[in-house]
């Protein structure tokens, strides 16, 4: 498959008198090839908003090299310009504007067919509410006039940046379902979210950073994979002897409640037969799956402790970081 | 031109810029029917004393200045010794006079189209410089501040050509709307003086004079529409040139000027850009300034005033402009938009 997004050694670093110096990507490194649904990650402020700024040319990186459908971005960017859409953040829109006329200005002003945005209106279902001002629409609505926007070019590459901000839960699976649609037309997309679910959901590969560098990358399943503990909950009728007939296969097990929880186990008949031989009949087995959200949280440090508040830069620190402060509050640096 | 022609309609539908018109149209409606409610069409009767009341007054000021001429002559009749006269004649010269006294002075509650269309015009365009300034500031500002020069930059990321069309926008946008207000504004009053005053002396020269003034007036225009679009741009948004203009206003047209007479400096005019403004504006400007007699020879002639001519004006108004138009393109290609 074609690389559609390519960066590495992405840096940026953001300068001001009050707050001084800001080190908000470091070193970031992210492949997104051809046909992927990519979901981009990380906690607040970790880089996320500032990569996608540095690839569509909004920001000035430091130094890396990054390409959009095989052109150098920022430089040949104008080239593909008509082939990417993208939101970034909540673009903001002229109240007093129908949602058609806002699209119309950006379609003539992209030299867009204006036959395009009465399509892409339906598209992300707002229709029925076009004509109205784009004050009165809710958050969710312009967070569709967003995507609309993004969708007015027919685009071969999608960057939404927080799709579902703002969405009901029907509209967050009516955006999951859209990008299935786009997915399967051949648009390449990168997502970013909180929604760590919905990222799971609709995402075939993930990229996660923390404290500007990438900490996790690849095919959603095999990143799952690679933190599976191969651990499964049992439940049983004598749990504590049940922990010591397992000690004694040499298997890790330890009371959770009134299951267990046994892990370092490939093969998870070896449990049955291990209790069962004793007269010990399991009620249940259960495989422990990671999911995304327990990934990301171990991978991040983004998990905190409950009876302590987590702060913006408390998120993980990975491997190979230097000592330089590393916070991407972008929003609040002069830059 | 896809991007100027959505440039063109995201500036009309800007509510700041249809208010400013609506404020323009009511405040050419208001002055247009105050003054055709204050004037009438002078009778034959009126218009033949008030003729009567100019000749009267242009020989009155010929006379007083044969008589000073007489004086220093020394053939001035002894009955007229003790009336005053400047040592320099030359001051009441008629003929040195800016204009002499005519009709349309002698006729109250008459509008003179010819006498009224210059200060009527520098009131239009003290207005639309105003307009340019703050609809070119509030342009970009709102739009550098709302996110809509990214959303535009999404689709178009050249930063160059998207700036360079929202300024050749606005200022095309400006010159059109004040080359038409301004000529609607002087028909209507043209209209007023033919029905409701008196047309006065409208000849080659009055036109040539006016449209002089127009022009520049345009250019002036022009001009504070770009600046306001620089510096706000410089400033990321519009109270920045607002904030700016008045600081430059408080700081250094009435504070640095309290100093400088202080200090008995020498020309401080000249330091004012609201000298050259003038300047540019009317032709030229005069200037008082009490040292330039200082040192002047007993007995010669020093009013102690000083010229200054539209050229000076038009270059340091184009250099300010120039400039800050210049540093606000450098400065938004190598910005982060956050």
């Amino acid at each position: 498959m074609s690389a559609v997004i390519e960066i590495e050694g992405l840096r940026k670093t953001f300068h001001s008198l009050r707050n001084g110096r800001r080190i908000a990507v470091d070193g970031f490194d992210m492949l997104v090839e051809a046909g992927q649904v990519h979901g981009f990650l990380g906690p607040n402020g970790s880089g996320k908003t500032t990569t996608l700024r540095a690839l569509l040319g909004l920001v000035r990186a430091d130094s890396g090299r990054m390409s959009v459908l095989g052109e150098t971005s920022p430089q040949r960017l104008p080239r593909v310009a008509g082939r990417v859409g993208a939101i970034v953040e909540s673009p903001q829109f002229f109240g007093n504007f129908t949602g058609y006329r806002t699209l119309r200005l950006l379609a003539r002003a992209g030299g867009v067919p204006i036959t395009r945005v009465d399509e892409v209106l339906e598209t992300v279902g707002l229709r029925d509410r076009g004509d109205e001002r784009v004050k009165g629409y809710s958050l969710g609505m312009k967070q569709r006039l967003a995507v609309a926007s993004a969708l007015l070019k027919d685009p071969q590459l999608l960057i939404l940046d927080e799709p579902a901000n703002g969405l009901d839960p029907a509209g967050i699976r009516e955006m999951r379902d859209l990008m299935r649609e786009l997915a399967a037309a051949g648009v390449t997309v990168l997502v970013s979210s909180h929604i760590l679910g919905e990222i799971q959901l609709i995402c075939d590969h993930v990229t996660i950073i923390s404290r500007g560098r990438r900490v996790a990358t690849g095919r959603v399943d095999e990143v799952l994979a690679g933190h599976d503990r191969h651990e499964f909950l049992v439940r049983v009728a004598e749990p504590e002897r049940a922990v010591e007939l397992l000690h004694e296969a040499e298997l890790t097990a330890s009371v959770d409640g009134a299951a267990l929880v046994v892990g370092g186990v490939a093969d998870p008949t070896v449990i049955s037969r291990v209790l069962g031989e004793q007269g010990l009949w399991v009620g249940e087995l259960t495989p422990l799956r990671p999911d995304l959200e327990s990934v990301f949280l171990e991978l991040t440090g983004a998990g905190g402790h409950p009876s302590v508040p987590r702060q913006v830069d408390d998120s993980g620190r990975p491997p190979g970081a230097g000592d330089a402060e590393i916070d991407l509050d972008v929003r609040g640096v002069d830059a | 031109m896809n991007l100027v022609r959505a440039e063109v309609e995201r500036l009309s539908a800007r509510r700041f810029v249809q208010l400013m018109v609506v404020l323009l149209v009511l405040a050419f409606g208001v002055t247009a029917a105050t003054t055709l409610a204050g004037s009438h069409k002078p009778t034959a009767e009126e218009l033949s004393s008030a003729r009567s009341q100019a000749a009267e007054a242009r020989q009155s000021m010929e006379d007083t200045f044969q008589q000073c001429l007489a004086r220093q002559n020394g053939t001035l009749p002894p009955s007229d010794s003790e009336q005053y006269f400047p040592s320099d004649c030359s001051e009441i010269d008629p003929t040195l006079r800016d204009r002499l006294p005519i009709a349309a002075d002698f006729l109250p509650g008459v509008f003179s189209f010819a006498q009224q269309a210059r200060p009527l015009l520098y009131f239009l365009i003290a207005f639309l410089v105003l307009f340019g300034f703050l609809v070119g500031a509030s342009y970009i500002g709102a739009d550098l501040n709302s996110g809509g020069v990214v959303n535009l930059l999404l689709w178009r990321p050249r930063r160059l050509t998207v700036l360079g069309a929202k300024l050749g926008t606005l200022l095309g946008g400006v010159l059109t709307l004040a080359v038409v207000a301004s000529v609607f504004y002087l028909a209507t009053f043209w209209v007023i003086g033919q029905t409701a005053g008196l047309g006065g002396e409208l000849g080659g020269d009055f036109w040539r004079s006016l449209g002089a003034v127009h022009g520049r007036g345009m250019v002036l225009v022009l001009l504070a529409s770009a600046l306001g679009f620089a510096i706000a741009t410089l400033g990321r948004h519009t109270s920045a040139a607002l904030g700016a203009v008045a600081a430059y206003a408080v700081v250094w047209e009435l504070g640095a000027r309290l100093v400088l007479e202080i200090v008995d400096a020498r020309r401080p005019d000249q330091l004012m850009l609201s000298s050259y403004i003038g300047a540019w504006l009317s032709g030229e400007a005069r200037f008082y300034d009490s040292q330039l007699c200082t040192g002047t020879e007993i007995g010669r002639y020093c009013d102690g005033f000083y010229t200054m001519s539209w050229a000076p004006g038009l270059v340091v108004l184009l250099v300010l402009t120039g400039g800050l138009t210049a540093a606000a393109f450098a400065v938004f290609r190598r910005r982060d938009l956050i």
